[in-house]
C-alpha cells in the first residue's frame, strides 16, 4: 500500500479549535537554549508531528499548531528548554481522536 | 455543584472511568472531570484490553450489540524479523472463545466514551444520581492542598472541593509532579514514543485475512528489523473493520540514533510480511503518545498522599514483559482499588496519609505490582541491544535454512542453528542472554 507522507498523516488528525486564528499555546520552547547550548536537537527528529524544524542556518524553530500531545518533546529534551502544558479547551490547540 | 465531593477524579481514561464505575456502585457522590471534548478523545493505545477485569465493572459486556470494544483475542502470535523474514510463534485457541474473554482490543476514542455512558448508568442508579457527574471539556490546573492534605482542585477561576482526588490523568501526569509524587523533569531513559496507524479494509476482507470469525481478533507483536536498529517493538491488532498498527520506540535510542518515528513507522510497513497483511488498506487515523516501559526505576514510588492516590498510567503502570504489553488492565484494576480505599476512607471518615496507603498496600497485593516487581528483569531483557538485532537475525537465518528445501544433502538442524549463532552473534553471547532469559522467565 502506499505509504503516507507526514503531512498526510497530520491531515487525518482532528484538531480542536482549529477555526480560531489566535490560539494559546501549550507547549513553550526557549529556542535560545536549542540554538546556543544544546548539543544534539533531538527535537528536531524525534517528534512525531514534526513541531520542531531547523532552518538553513540550523536554527531550531517550533510550532504548537501540528501538536498531537504526545510528550514525546517533554521528556526527550533533557536541556530544560520545553515547558509543557495541556491545551485549553476553549482557546488552546491539540487533538480530538476519532479512533484513538 | 457548591458542595463538597466524596472524590474527585482527574482524567476520563480507563482508570478514572474503574474509579468512577466503583465509586457509583459504591453510592458515593462525585465528580469525575475530563480535558478532552468527551472521555476518550484524547486517549490512544496500542490496543488490548487484557484479563476479565471489564466484567466485573460492566458484567455481560459482550451480550451487547455494538459495545465499546471490538475485537476479542483469540489468536496471538509473536514474531521475529530481519530484513526479508519474518519467524513467527503463532498460538490460537478455541479454548479463548467463550466470555469472559480474557483480551479484547479497543479504540479508545470508542471504547472510553462507551465506558463513560455506563458510569452516566450506574450514577442515575446510585443515591447521587443528581449530584455526582461526569464532566468533560475541563482542564484541572491545579490540585489544591490545605495543611499538607488535598482538598479539590482548580480549573481556570473555579475551584472543586472533596475529601479526596484521584489522579488519572496518563503518562504525562503533571499534575502528580505538582503534588512531588513524580519528579518534574522525567528523562527519556525508560519512556517509549508510540506511532500509530488505523487502516481501514472493507470488513469482509479483513475477516478472511486474518482468518477472523464473527468478533474474533489476532494480536501481532514484532521484534527485530520493525523498529530499524532502535529498542522497542512492533505490533499489530485487528478491531472490527480496522487494524491498529504501530510501533512503540525507547526514547533515549531513539534520540541517540537520531531516527524519527513516522519514518519507521514506514519502514516497518514496508516490510514484506507487513505489507502482505496491510495491502489495500486506506489509513484513517495517525497517532501518537508517550508510553512508560514498565522500568521501576522511573515509576513514582509512592502513589498517595493525604486525600490523594495516583492510578493508572500517571502510575507509570504499565509493562511489557514480552508475552503482552499490559497497561490499561493495570489502569483498570488500581482505578478499582482507589476507589475501594477511598469507600472505605468515607466509612472510618478518614482520609488521612495513612488511610490512603491501603490503596498502595491493596495494589501491591494484586497481580499489577506482584507482575510488575517479579518481570523486572524480563523488563530489562526486551530491551537489551541482543534482542533488536542479533536474536531477530539469527532467528530468521536459522528459519530461511530450516525451511529452504534444496534438493542437496540437508544439515541437522542443530549445525544449522550453530551456523546461524556463528554468522550473526556468538555461543558467549547466548550463554549471556540465556542466563538473563532463566532469570527472567
Amino acid at each position: 500500500m502506499k505509504l503516507l507522507t507526514l503531512p498526510e498523516r497530520l491531515g487525518l488528525v482532528s484538531y480542536r479549535n482549529q477555526a480560531k486564528s489566535e490560539i494559546k499555546p501549550h507547549i513553550k520552547v526557549d529556542t535560545d537554549i536549542c540554538n546556543s547550548t544544546c548539543p544534539h536537537h533531538c527535537t528536531t527528529y524525534v517528534c512525531p508531528a514534526k513541531c520542531y524544524t531547523k532552518d538553513e542556518q540550523g536554527k531550531v524553530h517550533f510550532q504548537v499548531e501540528d501538536c498531537i500531545e504526545c510528550g514525546t518533546c517533554m521528556y526527550a529534551c533533557d536541556q530544560g528548554a520545553v515547558s509543557w502544558e495541556f491545551p485549553d479547551p476553549e482557546i488552546g490547540r491539540g487533538v480530538t481522536w476519532n479512533f484513538g | 455543584m457548591d458542595e463538597k465531593f466524596d472524590c474527585i477524579i482527574v482524567g476520563a481514561g480507563v482508570a478514572g472511568l474503574a474509579a468512577a464505575m466503583t465509586l457509583a456502585k459504591n453510592n458515593m457522590k462525585f465528580l469525575l472531570i475530563e480535558k478532552g471534548e468527551f472521555p476518550g478523545s484524547k486517549n490512544v493505545s496500542g490496543g488490548v484490553l487484557w484479563g476479565s477485569d471489564l466484567n466485573k465493572l460492566v458484567p455481560n459486556y459482550w451480550e451487547e450489540e455494538d459495545g465499546g470494544w471490538d475485537r476479542f483475542i483469540n489468536h496471538r502470535r509473536l514474531t521475529f524479523m530481519d530484513e526479508q523474514s519474518s519467524f513467527s510463534v503463532d498460538f490460537k485457541s478455541s479454548h479463548f472463545n467463550e466470555p469472559p474473554y480474557t483480551g479484547v482490543v479497543v479504540l479508545r476514542s470508542k471504547f472510553d466514551k462507551w465506558l463513560a455512558g455506563k458510569v452516566e448508568e450506574a450514577i442515575a442508579e446510585s443515591d447521587f444520581a443528581m449530584d455526582s457527574f461526569v464532566a468533560p471539556n475541563i482542564l484541572v490546573e491545579e490540585v489544591l492542598e490545605e495543611d499538607g492534605k488535598v482538598v479539590g482542585i482548580r480549573t481556570g477561576e473555579d475551584k472543586f472541593y472533596a475529601d479526596s482526588v484521584i489522579l488519572a490523568e496518563g503518562v504525562n501526569n503533571l499534575l502528580t509532579r505538582q503534588v512531588g509524587l513524580q519528579d518534574k523533569y522525567v528523562p527519556a531513559d525508560h519512556m517509549l514514543t508510540g506511532v500509530k496507524e488505523i487502516i481501514r479494509f472493507d470488513q469482509d476482507v479483513l475477516e478472511n485475512r486474518f482468518q477472523l470469525y464473527g468478533r474474533s481478533g489476532m494480536s501481532n507483536e514484532f521484534v527485530g528489523h520493525a523498529t530499524n536498529g532502535v529498542e522497542g517493538g512492533g505490533f499489530l491488532y485487528t478491531n472490527k473493520d480496522t487494524v491498529s498498527i504501530g510501533l512503540v520506540l525507547g526514547l533515549k535510542d531513539l534520540r541517540e540514533k537520531e531516527q524519527t518515528p513516522y519514518d519507521i513507522l514506514n519502514h516497518f510497513k514496508k516490510h514484506p510480511a507487513v505489507a502482505d497483511m496491510i495491502r489495500g488498506g486506506e489509513v484513517v487515523e495517525y497517532s501518537a503518545h508517550v508510553v512508560s516501559s514498565g522500568d521501576k526505576r522511573v515509576m513514582p514510588e509512592k502513589l498517595y498522599k493525604a486525600g490523594l492516590m495516583v492510578c493508572g498510567e500517571a502510575a507509570n503502570l504499565l509493562m511489557n514483559a514480552g508475552k503482552a504489553i499490559q497497561g490499561m488492565d493495570y489502569a483498570m484494576r488500581s482505578g478499582i482499588l482507589a476507589a475501594e480505599a477511598i469507600t472505605k476512607a468515607k466509612e472510618k471518615e478518614d482520609y488521612s496519609e495513612a488511610s490512603m496507603k491501603s490503596y498502595q498496600d491493596a495494589l501491591e497485593d494484586s497481580y499489577v505490582m506482584k507482575d510488575i516487581n517479579n518481570f523486572q528483569d524480563a523488563v530489562h531483557l526486551l530491551h537489551d541491544p541482543f534482542m533488536v538485532d542479533k536474536m531477530p537475525n539469527l532467528i530468521c537465518d536459522f528459519g530461511r535454512n530450516f525451511f529452504s528445501i534444496k534438493n542437496e544433502p540437508t544439515k541437522k538442524a542443530r549445525n544449522m542453528f550453530s551456523d546461524s549463532v556463528k554468522k550473526h552473534a556468538s555461543y558467549w553471547d547466548l550463554v549471556k542472554i540465556g542466563a538473563k532469559g532463566a532469570k527472567a522467565l
